[in-house]
């Protein structure tokens, strides 16, 4: 405070400030706290790195491409360099740091592109704003890991979407790809999720969703089959013309569904394989369990016959057949065609299907002494396709069941076309045998003979001719032409005696007279009967006066 | 400025720090505009080297951390100073390169190194050259207002560029702290008082009254 004061003075006082607290010195502080947090906030809260292989980082860029999944933003590509064998990329990915919890064993990443496909058109977004890495995350209780597979395709559906997954094996792919659809009568209620070839080639396998509300339509009776594309099929049911939805002839699809003599059955858990059949038609199919096959000799050709065309008893399908091969009977000498054939005997009455199944059994052997036969026939006169046809044919020699080989075979017979076939040889054969030469030395000899008669015949015709001339001549008679005119006249006396009767004839006059004279004499016996009616003895007594009053005229008068 | 001046202090005499009037110090305010008289800036050299300490710490912060977040087209870039100006550097634009290196990095550096240097000589730990040491801080003062054009820029970019999703820019961490680091600096430059330096190189210290406790800010 003093204006003079001396430097040992001064001393004191800069000793004791720089002891003392200055509230300055809190803005140093302040700065380093806020400097120190900022740093942290950027660098040292930083998340956790994962790597991911893909195929090739086009259109990533480190630093800028995110990692999103569900379209929200967990992470950022922060390098991406090549993998030591040059076959893929390597791209670091840093998570933010409160979703590290998204690195589990089994996460999916894929980038998202723009994408055109059959069936829809994805990633338009990203031809703005780049592509953009997109993440399924694992199932939740699974490992931490940190290093995965990048997908090059995207996964049709979210694992984290409830529902079934199924495995569906087929021998070719067709149409369908990732995305198809998955019908249950025709209304959508899955995906295809991915499909790939089996490890030994064989087989294509396919992983099908099914979304949770119709898991349940799935049992272990449901068979699935490929509905792509158009189907024309001729057989021997004739032409058949498949078309499914618009949507599934562009994308392929599959249906599945429980054929008919199956009944639905326990539903199937995740993971279940299935067979996908190539068409409905072969998974309703599917359904045959053959119990029984018969080995059939044919003597006649068996073309149009297929593997898999019906055996029919009487029009019912009983079977189909197996196989059609020289092979069945290689060490034959035998012309005769071996054709096997399948029955089921859920399609027959079970009491028949019980008596096959037994060894000897003595119903076929009753059966075939029956006249029971197999007949190829001609199911669809266009496509020549044949299928065989069980019946009995009492007129035909006895035959037996008999063995061949280890098969049981059961007496064929021709029937249909190839009957007819044989009907028309036969005729033609009798028709060959026929002398034909005789019969026309015969047939002129007869002319011969025909022509003599003929001549006597015109000797016939000029008498004929005479006896119409002597009649011509006696219709020239004058006599004759006299005739009508003696008719005209007696005709006309006929007219004048009925018309002396007519209405103008003096008979009518007199009648007429005489009929009004009746008329009056019957009237006054009227008036006699009346008179007699009312009083009987008028007859004795005379008529009186009637009883009615008359007045009397005064007598003074008079 | 040699001792045979007579100073203003060691008569008590105090030049008022708002309008310049000199008065006896002993009045503790200022007859004309009531502001308080002092011979020195109180605590001048803690308040300096308080606010450039800040200034440092903020430095480095305001360096590694970016300014700016740039969001084109969907596609986040982070921008930092130093990056910038490598960028300009690149891509052949060396001159405006060269401000923003000259500007944004060495000034505010040369600034915390000046304070530090002066601050050194006024408590007399180094040699004594007031006439360089008086430029010095007139550099000082003069250039360090000119590090707040990046500011300026993130600042106009920021409020000019919202396009939505095409284009955002957003102001990052590090604009803060440079931010920071431009006004500590100049604080610090303010607290500084340059008389100090000619009272060590007189030799004689100016009786301290600035330690009265009601008397500090």
């Amino acid at each position: 405070m003093s204006t003079a004061s001396t430097p040992p003075q001064t001393a004191k006082p800069k000793i004791q400030r720089s002891t003392r607290w200055n509230r300055v010195w809190v803005v140093p502080i302040v700065a380093l706290l806020l400097g120190a947090w900022l740093v942290y906030k950027n660098f040292a809260s930083h998340g956790e790195m994962a790597r991911v292989r893909f195929q090739t980082a086009d259109g990533l860029a480190a630093g800028k491409t995110e990692v999103r999944c569900r379209s929200v933003r967990v992470g950022l590509v922060k390098k991406i360099q090549l993998a030591e064998d040059l076959q893929s990329v390597l791209v670091f990915i840093e998570f933010d740091p409160n979703e590290s919890r998204l690195l589990r064993r089994g996460s999916r990443f894929w980038v998202v592109r723009p994408r055109l496909s059959p069936t829809e058109i994805s990633g338009v977004g990203t031809l703005i704003t780049g592509a953009y890495i997109e993440m399924d995350p694992g199932p939740e209780n699974a490992e931490r890991h940190t290093l995965f597979r990048g997908r090059e395709t995207p996964p049709a559906t979210s694992r984290n979407v409830d529902g079934l997954r199924l495995q569906l094996t087929s021998r070719e792919a067709g149409s369908i790809i990732i995305n198809s659809p998955v019908f249950y009568r025709g209304f959508e209620v899955g995906r295809i999720e991915d499909r790939k070839l089996s490890e030994d080639g064989n087989e294509v396998r396919f992983s099908a969703f099914i979304e949770q509300d119709y898991a349940k339509l799935v049992t272990e009776n449901t068979r699935f089959w490929n509905v792509s594309g158009l189907q024309v099929s001729a057989g021997a049911g004739g032409i058949k013309l498949r078309t499914p939805s618009v949507q599934a002839i562009v994308s392929g699809g599959v249906s599945f569904g429980t054929p008919p003599p199956l009944k639905p059955s326990t539903p199937v858990a995740n993971g279940t394989s299935f067979h996908l059949f190539d068409d409905e038609e072969a998974a309703e199919q599917s359904t045959f369990n053959p119990s029984f096959r018969f080995l059939l000799l044919f003597d006649q050709s068996v073309r149009g016959l297929d593997v898999g065309a019906p055996v029919e008893f009487r029009g019912l399908t009983v079977g189909r057949v197996s196989e059609v091969s020289i092979n069945l009977i290689a060490e034959s000498e035998d012309p005769r065609i071996p054709v096997m054939i399948e029955i089921d005997p859920s399609m027959m009455r079970s009491s028949i299907a019980q008596e096959l199944g037994k060894p000897d059994s003595e119903f076929l052997q009753n059966a075939a002494k029956r006249g029971l036969r197999a007949a190829l026939k001609t199911a669809n006169l266009i496509t020549g396709s044949m299928y065989v046809d069980l019946d009995y044919y009492p007129n035909l020699p006895q035959a037996d069941v008999g063995t061949f080989a280890e098969f049981t075979t059961l007496p064929t017979t021709t029937a249909g076309l190839v009957h007819l076939e044989g009907k028309l040889t036969a005729l033609l054969d009798k028709l060959q045998a026929v002398p034909l030469d005789t019969i026309v030395a015969d047939l002129s000899a007869a002319a011969a003979e025909a022509k003599t008669t003929l001549a006597s015949s015109r000797g016939a015709l000029a008498e004929i001719e005479d006896a119409a001339a002597s009649a011509r001549r006696a219709l020239d008679n004058p006599e004759l032409n006299q005739l009508p005119a003696d008719l005209r006249t007696t005709l006309d006396e006929l007219r004048k005696s009925l018309t002396s009767v007519g209405p103008e004839g003096p008979v009518q006059g007199d009648l007429l007279r005489t009929l009004e004279e009746l008329r009056a004499s019957l009237r006054s016996l009227k008036g006699l009967t009346t008179t007699i009616d009312e009083k009987p003895n008028s007859l004795l007594f005379g008529r009186d006066s009637s009883g009615n009053p008359t007045p009397k005229a005064p007598r003074s008068s008079r | 400025m040699s001792g045979c001046h007579p100073k203003a202090a060691l008569k008590g005499l105090a030049g008022c720090h708002t309008c310049g009037k000199v008065s006896p110090v002993t009045l503790g305010r200022c007859p004309r505009c009531g502001s308080h008289l002092h011979l020195r800036k109180p605590n001048s050299i803690h308040r300096t080297v308080a606010f450039m300490a800040a200034a440092a710490a903020l430095y480095i912060p305001s360096h590694i951390l970016p300014v700016m977040t740039m969001v084109e087209l969907g596609t986040v870039e982070r921008h930092t100073i130093i990056g910038g100006m490598m960028y300009f550097w690149e891509s052949g634009a060396y001159p405006i390169a060269i401000v923003i290196f000259t500007a944004s990095i060495l000034i505010p550096f040369l600034k915390i190194g000046a304070l530090a240097w002066l601050c050194a000589a006024a408590t007399g730990h180094t040699h004594r050259k007031p006439e360089r040491l008086g430029k010095l801080f007139w550099f000082t003062e003069l250039l360090g207002r000119w590090s707040m054009i990046d500011i300026f820029v993130v600042g106009i970019m920021v409020s000019l560029v919202q396009v939505g999703n095409y284009m955002t820019v957003t102001p990052g961490p590090g604009a803060l702290a440079f931010a920071g680091v431009v006004i500590l600096t100049m604080f610090s430059a303010m607290s500084f008082e340059p008389r100090l330096l000619w009272d060590q190189l007189d030799g004689q210290s100016v009786p301290e009254e600035t330690d009265c406790p009601h008397e500090t800010i």
